[in-house]
């Protein structure tokens, strides 16, 4: 159980700069997810965490005790590979006791033979601290194959078991599920959610998934070329981004972006429409994005855009329409329920309107533009956010 | 369905070398190995197990099995063993690794036939370098070993020619000539150590390069040690080129290097004793095919682990 912060962690490998200064501070008992594009330097700031890598720069610093210069073996963290790194000619049980043996036993008590005689009590002792991680991760039957006879999801579980059986001050997750197929991977998403309840440890976790960082974190942190560019709960993260990269990479579609204006007075319209917020100051370059849910079929009319529908997603429970605006210009993704979209098919004409307050504004380095709390525009929003509830 | 008889066809050329090439000429030779027929004869007696009492009795031939144990003995572990030795140094290294790799492989790559000649002039008594280097040491500190003393009071070992020193300098030289193979054997074995075991064991509290060797480099170089240990068995056993080379008189002093290769190549081509040779030869080829189903059995039990 610890603390774990890293204050201006840089890493080079030659030129190639992968972290630029980062700065992060891990509670106790969080569950806190690196997400990001691949090559974006998330598994680097994990390993540089582990000790597997060191940092060109600055410091890391666990349950208060910097240990920047300490070797990973004696930071008693745990680690879950990405191709679960099991040892394959031990047997589960074997991979298991591997890093009690290391830590606990001495070099005869360790020794082939001779070791379990010398030292039977605590062989035992070890060995029930197997069973009960076992019971747990409910892999007891398997106790005594080795990798090769396991699927990809007992691996994984075999993988949790061995980091898991020492209990480690906390766990580090190198992308654990993407070897795993999709609905294997969204039952452990929830199980490992669970089992992090269950421990109270702090869990860091890689993924290039957003929606696994969504689904489990606590806290998620979304990386790009070497930068932390925002850190904070999933609901923020998605609702309020602070950064369009962020909006752009978080959300399944992805966020429409489309280009904006503002008037000297700071009013907001993209294509024509007032966006019916204003900023402060006058920008350049704006960028509106607008989430699928946050556009809705309606009727044509002033504050709708239209478009044709070029491609139609069916999800079962919601269904995302493509949409070309403007001619093509632009193309559009919006969510409509089942019953909005049973007659439309492609090619078919429609409407779409936004759900007003709901769309984001990007200064044109991707940065946030936050509305002005006062202005006419805002005036007129009230009744037409009753009209949307 | 009409069955084809093309599969036939496939395996046929295949089938047809093997059995001509091989596996008739075994059988004639276990058929000779029963007989006394020399080359020329026009028949030969059926002499019965004959052949192969004599050579579990004579002591010609017990030298015989000495020499080759002795020289499997030695050349094997040793060879295996300075192959993975150099194999781990070199992978631990960042630079100069592929001037060591070629230094090493040379011995591999060089004739052992021509290698022969040369040692036998390194190692020659009055002008071989070797005892005009060892003769440099005497009147220094070396002189506290009881052997190197009493050599420099007379001479230094006759590397060659004496019974006592023959065939271990023949090993030597096996070995000299053989670890460099091994040692390129390893390498590829150990390129294909995936990284995230070692740093797998360096979390789970692997401190020690010697843990790591343990847990994770010897168990998944398994399969490559196994091939590595058949392969050198298979190729001491072979040992000829050198005993020719520096013996062609017949085994070396008092037989001590008359290794089972070149006593089937005396007996049966020097001294036209078909029958006897075969009768070697098949044994030779029991010792082949036991190291070959070893290995089998140990590749499929032991160390595969997919």
């Amino acid at each position: 159980m610890a603390t774990i912060s890293l204050s201006g962690i840089a890493k080079s490998f030659g030129d190639t700069r992968v972290l630029n200064t980062i700065d992060l501070d891990v509670e106790d008992g969080e569950f806190l997810t690196l997400v990001g594009p691949s090559g974006c330097g998330k598994s680097t700031l994990l390993r540089i965490i582990a000790g597997l890598e060191a940092p060109s720069g600055g410091g890391v610093d666990i349950g208060g005790r910097d240990v920047t210069a300490v070797r990973p073996a004696d930071r008693n963290l745990a680690m879950v590979f990405q191709s679960y790194a099991l040892y394959p000619h031990l047997t589960v049980a074997e991979n298991m006791m591997t890093p009690l043996k290391l830590r606990d036993l001495s070099f005869w008590e360790r020794f082939p033979i001779l070791g379990p005689v010398l030292a039977r009590g605590k062989h035992r002792a070890l060995r029930d601290q197997v069973d009960e991680t076992a019971g747990v991760l409910k892999i007891d039957p398997l106790l005594d194959r080795k990798p090769g006879q396991l699927s990809g999801g007992q691996r994984q579980r075999a993988a949790l078991g061995r980091a898991m059986v020492r209990k480690p001050v906390a766990f580090l997750m190198d992308e654990p599920l993407s070897n795993l197929d999709a609905a294997l991977r969204v039952h452990m998403r929830a199980e490992l959610a669970e089992l992090h309840r269950a421990l109270g440890t702090t869990f860091i976790y890689v993924t290039h998934d957003q929606a696994e960082a969504l689904t489990m974190s606590d806290r998620m942190a979304v990386m790009m070329h070497g930068d932390i560019l925002q850190l904070d709960n999933p609901r923020r993260v998605y609702g309020d981004p602070a950064d369009l990269r962020v909006a752009e990479f978080v959300g399944s579609p992805k966020i429409n972006v489309l280009p904006g204006d503002a008037d000297s007075d700071g009013r907001l319209s993209f294509l024509g429409l007032p966006v019916k917020r204003r900023i402060a100051g006058s920008h350049g370059g704006i960028s509106i994005g607008i989430r699928p849910e946050h556009l809705r079929l309606s009727g044509a009319g002033e504050g709708a855009l239209s478009g044709i529908v070029r491609h139609v997603e069916h999800l079962g429970s919601d269904i995302f329409l493509h949409v070309d605006i403007a001619d093509g210009a632009h193309r559009l993704v919006a969510r409509a329920t089942p019953a909005e979209a049973e007659r439309i098919s492609i090619a078919d004409p429609v409407n779409v309107a936004q759900v007003d307050g709901a769309a984001m504004a990007f200064a044109a380095e991707g940065h946030r533009l936050r509305f002005s709390e006062f202005g006419a525009a805002s005036r007129e929003t009230p009744q037409m956010d009753k009209a949307v509830a | 369905m009409v069955r084809s008889h093309a599969h036939i066809w496939f395996v046929a050329p295949a089938i047809f070398l093997m059995i001509v090439i091989l596996l008739v000429p075994i059988g004639i030779a276990a058929v000779l190995s029963f007989t006394d027929y020399s080359l020329g004869n026009p028949g030969a007696e059926w002499v019965g197990l004959q052949n192969y009492e004599r050579i579990f009795t004579r002591s010609t031939y017990e030298k015989m099995f000495i020499a080759t144990f002795t020289y499997v003995g030695v050349v094997v572990p040793l060879t295996v063993g300075l192959g993975l030795g150099a194999a781990l140094l070199i992978h631990s290294l960042n630079r100069f690794s592929d001037i060591y790799k070629t230094i090493y492989f040379l011995p591999v790559m060089a004739a052992l036939l021509a290698m022969a000649i040369v040692w036998e002039f390194a190692l020659h008594p009055t002008i071989g370098i070797v005892n005009s280097t060892l003769a440099q040491g005497c009147g220094t500190f070396l002189e506290n070993w009881n052997w190197y003393a009493r050599s420099c009071e007379r001479t230094f070992p006759l590397w060659l020619t004496d019974k006592d020193y023959a065939i271990w300098t023949v090993a030597f030289i096996g070995v000299w000539q053989g670890f460099g193979f091994n040692m390129v054997l390893y390498l590829a074995g150990l390129t294909s150590i995936p990284r995230e075991l070692y740093h797998a064991a360096e979390m789970d509290g692997a401190r020690s390069a010697w843990d790591r060797f343990k847990l994770v480099t010897w168990p998944m170089l398994g399969p490559t040690t196994v091939f590595v240990v058949t392969i050198s068995c298979i190729r001491s056993f072979q040992v000829f080129d050198t005993v020719e080379a520096f013996y062609p008189q017949g085994g070396g002093p008092s037989k001590s290097v008359y290794v089972m290769m070149f006593a089937i190549y005396e007996k049966a081509i020097q001294q036209n004793l078909m029958g006897i040779g075969a009768a070697i030869t098949i044994i030779f080829l029991g010792f082949v095919m036991m190291l070959t189903l070893l290995q089998r059995w140990l590749v499929e039990r032991r160390v595969h682990y997919a």
